[in-house]
């Protein structure tokens, strides 16, 4: 009987070994707004308790409109949510004016009245271009609006808006000139508070405990919040990252369950996040934007790196309190902003259009990248990719059977022992032959490049940055030593510019021994995430350079990673290679640096479902570069799910598959054959249309607008797609629409506007302004082209889009019911910085009275340099043209070529065949016109 | 010499459409193109199999100036073959150029071996073909490299000839044995069945006597008992006044006394232990779902017969010293956890995974405990400080039962083996099987077991049934029945006898019964892989050996803990893979489970074992087993065909 306690012991590890659903996200371990006193404090505030009235209302010297906040003295506001607050002193409000419709309204304390600290302002976000289109006001108008006592100023902006200033109840709005409509406002509830910096009083308990931890807090309490309305507003998006919805659904208000607790915008490591639910992931986007029927759009960003609580009113929220006077007739949505600390720096957006408010809101935060050609194809990632066997393997594999893919990912165990710029000598001995290998073949690598760092006095990063004081502090001011993959681990301070250019020169093939040209890098863990901080981050109380406190600066730490790191690539490749650089940490701006993803998502129909609302909330904030893990990066997809991923994540912005080192392997080849067929059906299916997400991509980095985009941006009109978020446009011209459940029979797809819509499939015209029921296809998930467009495609496959250079386009023409149709096609070298200088090519297609014509729509004098090519058109396919002509002629060749039947897509067998004009063979950067005869 | 000259006139040929090839993709005008091939057949039928060459030769021939797609779906004219636009959608038209997705481009490779490619890697920059053709618009210069290439090649596929004429005949070999040793177990096995038959009826005949004699006896030990209670009685009141004899008495008094106590200590500690597992079983019973808790209850149950029976060999035997502090050490480990979790508290109420017990601990966890339990959870591994002694007890726990349970499967290979040594004495192999079987795997258990195995070789001589026949003969002819009082002498004879004849049967039903197990496994088409029956394979990686043991089972050992890798399962993909799955479960991940890919060689070598997904292992064992001749005659097609197709610049050269 002696054996027994040892089997016991053995069953008991057993049964925890069994146990289902070993982990899952722990709701615990993160703080609710209950447990986070300013938003407690801030939630239980009771509209109009806000006491402010602005005064001393001038223009400054600066040509900004400015004024002090100041509580009203006659004290008879007996709320008791406004107590006696005895260091309350003037804050200065300063509203600037910029080009494009743009208002800019900031509030802090008044530095000439000495405050303990100055609050920490977020830099390196906003555009110096932005600040040179500052509109300096010369004056100032001032007029009573309903029945106020006092006065409001008014200023003018661009276009048809007007900023105004209302003194008592203090309030801040834009409206349209003509009709006084407002568009968006501040404080038009009376929320607004602000927690002003004071000494620290006998007796004053400032700490702030969390589960373990104790922030010290030494500056105490700090917040700011406020409300704002969306006037005409039928929804709101924006303010990533949440896996939930595109259209925020309300969070306060009659008849919310569930969604009790505000959108949180804190940077997070979630292990294994959960769909539908306003907990805040691992990036922070304070921007938010409306749409309406009746208006159109209006955008809202606080420039604030703090914890931000954001709640979404729902209607009838303050009935009965409604002491506020505010236009009753106008649809409109209320939301509350509130942060934990920093200064009031936001931004008004006028739109009137979707597009209008993203161009804005990037003109601010500034325009998406353009990436590399290759970093828009297919990528392929596991963690791990174990050694260089292994890697050979995978990519002998795509060859065999011919999948095309261009880069190839490592994750963390490439490094000895997870110290990042390093190789394990065993698994990865030659690293640089091992990318040439691949280079050869067109294809790229990317390895990870984390920013917590070993403490290893043997690694020459740890060395140099605790030699040179680059670390993160705690707040005892020693170097701040967290628990992350590399075991204890510092984290170098990005916050500060001298740091992050000697990280950027860490990049350099000299200093990254094993790198190659063809090496790129992926930021992952930089939120930041330490596994044993509170909530799985970084203490607030630590500090960053300056004696700024984590707490200010938390949102925007991975954002400077990966600024630093992108800038590194930039500066290895003498500035002459755009940097590839995906982060998983992100804030306003980080659409100039590189790629997103949506982090650890899960093999489940749920988080594919939920990867639409997501990437397009990412699209609307200025990330138009960003994807979600295909396959779900924990778990084991079913086959099913796995084909169903591919075949939308064929259309995400960034295509990468990605797994879990405890999932098993799912290369697109491991599911039998029909699986991989349909896998490597999808995956072509996104290199036939490179050269259009390449434009669209092009599209982005000039004005902002995102690749994909919900319906709504397209048909902003049409009240039925605004809470669609299952299906979304890619540019103008595609709708897709995924399949989200497990052998689905039918898909329900709602097709907008006045034109018909084309099957990519069967070609078959199905009519707009309806919802229609198809039949699932396995073979692919339903999309569709708008009548009307022209999209340019390449329709032979190689391994890598790289040796798709100079092979011949196919352009795909979709009549709509004036048998007209335009399309672009923007075109450069794929890698440097020269299309800056001019060296693009940008073709308008447009199909009229019979005839296509393909004209520059590039502007005149873009820059002196030039890119050309020899690539040709080998095929226009005309979609909805009825009668059958025979042959078309060129001009200015003067030469006829034949028009044929053919089919849509050449590889499916026995597809419908269409109008086809044959071999025209016209070089794609020249002028020509085909005439249909 | 003619034939040289054809190929040579081919090659210019070749040449001359290349260019020509180059000029059409570059030239605008369709009518170029045409011309150009019209001009030359060779041109069109550019990336053609020879198997397809006589389809294209004779479409081209044909009067008619349209062809059929091969799949009939579309009709294009000569013109548009190989035109570089896509007409057929199976591609018919354009073998030669990347036009069309699905197509494919036949390299010759002369020197090297033939190729058809995929058509995206026409012209696509990248020289894949040796001979070049692919890459022919200008982009890139492809130099002809097969037969260098070639030479390689050939010069492996030469060794590779010569492994398998050698694999060939030595699995002949294989094939030969193992058809006389099946014919002989199967012999010996018909054998062994008809002995049991005799045996049996012996056995039941002297337990028929065996009882008979104990009727015997327990009558005549009533009556004893009967006449010496009336002695007693009669003695009785004589007793008394004899009291001085009882200091005897006593003495043996308080040596019975003595052994209760240790029986009783022995009990209380099984009882105590009894209490412990109950508390525990209530504590899974809290733990866990009503279904895992089922499964702990099943595996509880064997592993206690288990424990029982283990502990029963070791008393016979006597290395307990060598047992006995391992075990303490897993109880004090054992006890340690247990506390661990009731100090802990709340060990059931939750859903009482790890994870929630320790999610509890966290608040009062280090700030490098807690980064480590943080981790884990991405990476399901254990958190080393926090856990290690007790994932260390796991381990060691993990191992004695390990051995326990598969130290007896072991020991009865073991036995087997030793005759399997017998049939194959000539077979090498058996020495991998000593080690594999021998001491150094179940230190505590095996003793014991080792002992019964060396009783084994008497079973196999040849007169030894006849012996107990005779004897039993001799037994019924000297006993004469129903003799009261019982002959003390024959009832120990005809006890001894049943004993040692029930033994024997019982060895006997179990070699039976092992023969049969043997013989019902799937040794292949032509019982090639008989010999694998009983051997283990091993490969050292780093500090993993794995242990790929045919029709049994694959394991990883580190150390002293081995890690159950799966039990042996089928053969599949036509003999050429061994499968074993249903391995030990992996944290947060399927059950283990191993492929083994078989390779022809000349000796049974595991040449390489991997993880490509996590807990799915595969393996590469090369054997003489899978040295088939139809696949030597194939590759020595495949060699000839190499050294017909010598290119003729090389002789030039």
């Amino acid at each position: 009987m002696k054996k027994s306690p040892n089997l016991i012991f053995h069953i008991l590890f057993l049964l925890l070994l069994i146990s289902p659903s070993v982990f899952s996200w722990k709701k615990d371990e993160f703080r609710n707004c209950n447990q986070t006193p300013f938003c407690k404090r801030a939630r239980s505030r009771k509209p109009g308790s806000c006491n402010l009235i602005a005064t001393e209302v001038s223009i400054s010297d600066d040509g900004d409109l400015i004024a002090k906040l100041i509580p009203k003295t006659q004290e008879n506001n007996e709320s008791q949510d406004a107590p006696v607050e005895v260091d309350s002193k003037p804050l200065l409000l300063t509203v600037s004016v910029y080009q494009d419709g743009i208002l800019r309204l900031k509030i802090d304390e008044e530095q000439s009245l000495n405050p303990p600290k100055k609050r920490f302002e977020v830099p390196d976000v906003i555009l110096d271009e932005f600040l040179s289109k500052k509109l300096y006001l010369q004056r100032l108008s001032e007029e009573k609006i309903d029945n106020d006592l006092g006065f409001s100023s008014v200023v003018y902006l661009d276009g048809d808006y007007e900023g105004v200033l209302r003194h008592d109840p203090f309030e801040v709005f834009v409206r349209e000139r003509g009709n006084g409509k407002r568009v968006l406002s501040i404080n038009s509830n009376g929320l607004f508070d602000f927690e002003q910096l004071r000494e620290k009083k006998e007796g004053d308990d400032w700490e702030e405990r969390f589960r373990s931890h104790t922030d010290t807090r030494p500056y105490g309490p700090q917040s700011i919040s406020f409300d704002v309305s969306f006037f005409g507003a039928d929804i709101v998006s924006g303010i990533p990252e949440h896996a939930t919805s595109l259209a925020l659904k309300p969070t306060s208000g009659p008849g919310v369950d569930g969604f009790s607790e505000p959108y949180r915008l804190f940077n997070l490591d979630v292990f294994e996040y959960i769909d539908e639910s306003p907990f805040g992931l691992y990036g922070s986007i304070p921007f938010m934007i409306s749409h309406g029927k009746a208006r159109g759009s209006s955008g809202f960003f606080w420039l604030n790196a703090a914890e931000m609580q954001i709640d979404v009113f729902g209607t009838g929220w303050n009935a009965g309190q409604d002491k506020i006077m505010m236009p009753v007739d106008e649809k409109r949505i209320d939301t509350l902003w509130m942060s934990e600390a920093g200064v009031v720096d936001a931004f008004f957006f006028v739109g009137p259009g979707p597009k209008d408010v993203i161009r804005q809101y990037t003109s601010v935060t500034g325009r998406p990248a353009m990436p590399q050609l290759f970093s828009t194809a297919y990528h392929q990632c596991r963690w791990n990719y174990r050694d260089e066997e292994d890697v050979f393997d995978v990519d002998s594999k795509f060859d065999e059977h011919d999948i095309p893919y261009d880069v190839l990912w490592l994750d963390i165990d490439h490094t000895d022992g997870r110290r990042y710029f390093t190789w394990d000598k065993v698994l990865f001995p030659n690293p640089e032959e091992m990318q040439n290998k691949l280079a050869a073949k067109g294809r790229h690598m990317v390895t990870i490049v984390d920013p917590h760092i070993k403490r290893d006095d043997n690694y020459y990063i740890h060395k140099e940055a605790s030699d040179n004081g680059y670390y993160i502090k705690d707040a005892s001011n020693r170097d701040f030593d967290g628990w992350c993959w590399s075991g204890s681990s510092s984290y170098t301070d990005m916050v500060n510019p001298h740091i992050r250019s000697w990280w950027a020169d860490k990049f350099s093939y000299g200093n990254y021994v094993g790198s190659t040209p063809s090496l790129y890098v992926w930021n992952d863990m930089n939120e930041p995430s330490v596994f044993n901080g509170p909530e799985l981050t970084m203490p607030r109380d630590a500090l960053h350079f300056g004696g700024i406190e984590h707490r200010e600066l938390h949102n925007v730490y991975g954002y400077y990673f990966h600024m630093a790191t992108s800038n590194g690539l930039v500066k290895r490749g003498n500035g002459k290679d755009r940097p590839f650089v995906l982060s998983r940490a992100f804030f306003p701006g980080t659409q100039r640096y590189g790629a997103v993803w949506t982090g650890d998502n899960t093999a489940e129909w749920e988080h594919l479902r939920v990867s639409v609302p997501m990437l397009l909330t990412l699209g609307l904030t200025g990330i138009s570069f960003s994807g979600a893990d295909v396959g779900g990066f924990f778990g084991n997809p079913e086959p099913d799910l796995l084909v169903r991923w591919y075949q939308l994540g064929a259309y995400y912005p960034f295509f990468r598959a990605h797994a879990h080192q405890d999932t098993k392997r799912r290369e697109p080849w491991l599911f039998g054959e029909r699986n991989t067929e349909l896998i490597r059906e999808a995956i072509h299916t996104r290199y036939m249309f490179l050269p259009y997400f390449y434009t669209l991509f092009r599209e982005a980095n000039m004005t902002g607008t995102p690749v994909i985009r919900p319906l709504w941006m397209e048909f902003p009109a049409e009240e039925e797609t605004f809470s669609n978020d299952e299906a979304f446009m890619v540019g103008n011209s595609l709708l897709v629409q995924g399949v989200y459940t497990q052998r689905a029979k039918h898909v329900s797809v709602y097709l907008p506007g006045e034109q018909s819509w084309y099957d990519l499939r069967s070609g078959a015209a199905y009519k707009g302004g309806k919802r229609h029921k198809f039949e699932a296809l396995e073979d692919s998930v339903p999309a569709f082209q708008r009548a009307g467009t022209i999209i340019p495609r390449k329709d032979r496959f190689r391994r890598s889009s790289t040796q798709m250079g100079t092979d011949p386009y196919t352009l795909v023409i979709a009549l709509n019911s004036s048998k007209e149709a335009e399309g672009e096609l923007y075109i450069d070298d794929g890698k440097s910085f020269e299309f800056e200088n001019g060296a693009y090519i940008h073709r308008h297609f447009k199909f009229s009275n019979g005839k296509l014509t393909s004209s520059n729509a590039a502007p005149s004098g873009a820059g002196g340099n030039r890119f050309s090519t020899d690539c040709t058109v080998e095929r226009i396919i005309l979609l909805g043209l009825s009668p059958a002509p025979k042959s078309a002629l060129i001009e200015p060749a003067n030469q006829k070529v034949g028009v044929q039947l053919g089919p849509l897509t050449i590889r499916h067998g026995n597809s419908p065949s269409f109008l086809t004009i044959r071999r025209p063979n016209v070089r794609i950067e020249d002028d020509w016109t085909i005439k249909i005869l | 010499m003619n034939k040289k000259k054809k190929i040579g006139g081919l090659r210019r040929l070749f040449e001359i459409s290349i260019v020509i090839i180059i000029g059409c993709i570059c030239a605008i005008t369709r009518s170029a193109a045409a011309a150009a091939a019209k001009d030359d057949q060779f041109l069109l039928l550019l990336g053609v199999s020879p198997q397809d060459e006589d389809y294209y030769k004779g479409l081209l021939s044909s009067p008619s100036s349209t062809i059929k797609c091969k799949d009939g779906s579309f009709k294009f004219s000569t013109s548009q073959l190989n035109d570089d636009f896509c007409d057929c959608p199976d591609a018919s038209d354009e073998p030669g150029t990347s036009a069309c997705p699905n197509g494919k481009f036949y390299c010759k490779n002369a020197g090297h071996i033939p190729f058809s490619l995929y058509s995206s890697r026409v012209n696509d920059g990248i020289c894949d073909c040796c001979d070049g053709s692919d890459e022919y618009d200008g982009k890139v210069k492809c130099p002809n490299t097969c037969w260098e290439a070639g030479k390689v090649a050939r010069e492996r596929l030469k060794m590779k000839i010569a492994t398998y004429q050698q694999g060939v005949t030595v699995r002949n070999r294989l094939v030969e044995q193992a058809k006389l040793a099946i014919a002989k177990e199967e012999a010996e096995l018909s054998k062994l069945k008809n002995e049991e038959k005799i045996l049996k009826g012996l056995v039941e005949q002297l337990q028929e006597r065996k009882e008979q004699i104990e009727k015997a006896e327990e009558k005549e030990r009533l009556q004893k008992e009967k006449e010496d209670k009336e002695r007693k009685e009669t003695e009785e009141a004589n007793l008394k006044e004899k009291q001085n004899g009882e200091q005897v008495e006593s003495s043996e008094a308080d040596a019975l006394k003595n052994d209760i106590h240790d029986k009783i200590g022995e009990q209380v500690e099984s009882s105590e232990a009894d209490a412990l597992k109950n508390e525990m079983h209530d504590k899974i019973g809290l733990l866990g779902d009503s279904s895992s808790s089922q499964d702990v209850m099943e595996g509880h149950g064997d592993s206690e017969s288990e424990a029982q029976h283990g502990e029963f060999d070791v008393k016979e035997e006597s290395p307990i010293g060598d047992v006995k502090p391992l075990q303490e050490d897993s109880l004090l480990h054992a006890t340690e956890k247990e506390e661990q979790l009731t100090v802990d508290g709340q060990p059931g109420l939750d859903t009482g995974n790890q994870a929630e017990v320790e999610e509890d601990n966290s608040e009062s966890l280090s700030k490098e405990e807690l980064g480590r339990l943080v981790a884990s959870r991405w990476t399901g591994e254990k958190t080393e400080p926090q856990t290690q002694e007790v994932s260390s007890a796991k381990d060691k726990n993990h191992g004695t039962e390990e051995e326990d349970a598969y130290g007896e499967e072991y020991s009865g290979y073991d036995s087997e083996e030793d005759e399997h040594r017998y049939d194959n004495n000539d077979d090498g192999d058996n020495e991998d099987q000593m080690d594999d079987f021998g001491g150094e795997d179940h230190d505590d258990s095996s003793p014991s077991y080792k002992s019964e195995s060396d009783d084994e070789p008497d079973l196999p001589e040849p007169s030894w049934l006849e012996k107990i026949q005779k004897s039993v003969r001799r037994i019924f002819q000297a006993v004469t029945f129903f003799q009261t009082p019982v002959d003390k002498s024959e009832a120990a004879r005809v006890r001894k006898e049943y004993d040692e004849s029930s033994a024997k049967l019982s060895k006997l039903q179990s070699r039976i019964s092992s023969l049969t197990h043997k013989l019902k496994h799937d040794f292949g088409r032509e019982k090639e892989f008989y010999s694998f029956y009983g051997q283990c394979f091993e490969n050292k990686q780093n500090k993993y050996v794995y242990k790929i043991c045919p029709f049994k089972q694959a394991s990883q050992v580190e150390g002293h803990s081995t890690t159950r890798l799966g039990s042996w399962e089928k053969f599949e993909d036509s003999y050429k893979v061994m499968q074993f799955l249903n391995g030990d479960k992996c944290w947060n991940g399927p059950d283990r489970s191993m492929k083994v890919k078989l390779r022809c060689g000349l000796n049974n070598e595991v040449t390489d074992v991997d993880e490509p997904s996590r807990c799915e292992y595969l393996a590469l064992l090369s054997t003489p087993a899978v040295c088939v001749e139809e696949k030597l005659k194939e590759l020595q097609d495949k060699l000839d065909m190499m050294n017909k197709e010598q290119p003729t610049s090389h002789d030039e050269l």
